[in-house]
């Protein structure tokens, strides 16, 4: 885990990592958020829909955005404040997904910083995009 | 940019952080007339104020102002 104190956050700072989207992802997030929707249960409705198959929650790929910001950018110190995404491609069991991150404005009086967020799968392909407030605890 | 000027952009920042298109704001308007004016809401203005403007306010500036005329007029202060 990243320990960046808010002295250490410059513009342009920039983290990244990789996820791999497997089944039991998946399994785990429509257990927890209960969310049934035939897109990300039955394949062949998906597919109706042209999709390529079961659709991968959006807010589970995005729960990658607070992996971004509570271990990386800035990790420890880091308390979430806000988040604002914007889906624009499916995700799909298999993908390898790319998260990226990086420190777009300074709040210096409040000690707040925004990141401008993205995720890529392994075709390059932007699959969502965020901007992201996060603040800095015991400073 | 005249003070006019600067209160207009200031009110379509008020409407846009308090998801309120028929917000009007006056030199007196304070946290406590404007019901989701909150900790967090506070720092999305001063942070948007900030970037539309590109100023920079430090702390102490924001502890000393107690209603929006005394943000305006420190804004213009820094536009100048």
């Amino acid at each position: 885990m990243n320990e960046y104190k808010f002295s250490d956050i410059k513009i342009g700072l920039t983290e990244s990592f990789n996820v791999e989207i497997d089944f039991s992802k998946l399994e785990k997030f429509l257990d927890i958020s209960n969310d049934t929707n035939p897109l990300h249960i039955d394949r062949k409705y998906a597919k109706e829909k042209g999709f390529e198959d079961r659709v991968v929650h959006g807010l589970l790929t995005a729960s990658f955005y607070s992996t971004l910001v509570g271990v990386y950018l800035p990790g420890m110190s880091c308390i979430l404040q806000g988040i604002d995404i914007e889906f624009s491609s499916p995700v799909y069991v298999g993908d390898a997904l790319t998260i990226y991150g990086k420190v777009s404005y300074i709040n210096e009086a409040y000690k707040q910083i925004e990141i401008k967020a993205t995720i890529v799968n392994q075709n390059k392909k932007k699959v969502s995009k965020a901007t992201i407030k996060t603040g800095f605890v015991d400073e | 940019m005249n003070r006019e000027q600067i209160f207009k952009h200031v009110q379509d920042i008020f409407r846009d952080i308090f998801d309120d298109v028929d917000l009007i704001i006056h030199d007196s308007t304070n946290s406590d007339g404007i019901e989701d004016w909150d900790s967090l809401n506070h720092i999305n203005l001063v942070s948007a104020v900030e970037k539309e403007f590109n100023i920079r306010f430090a702390l102490g500036e924001l502890q000393e102002l107690k209603d929006v005329g005394a943000m305006i007029d420190l804004m213009e202060y820094k536009l100048k």
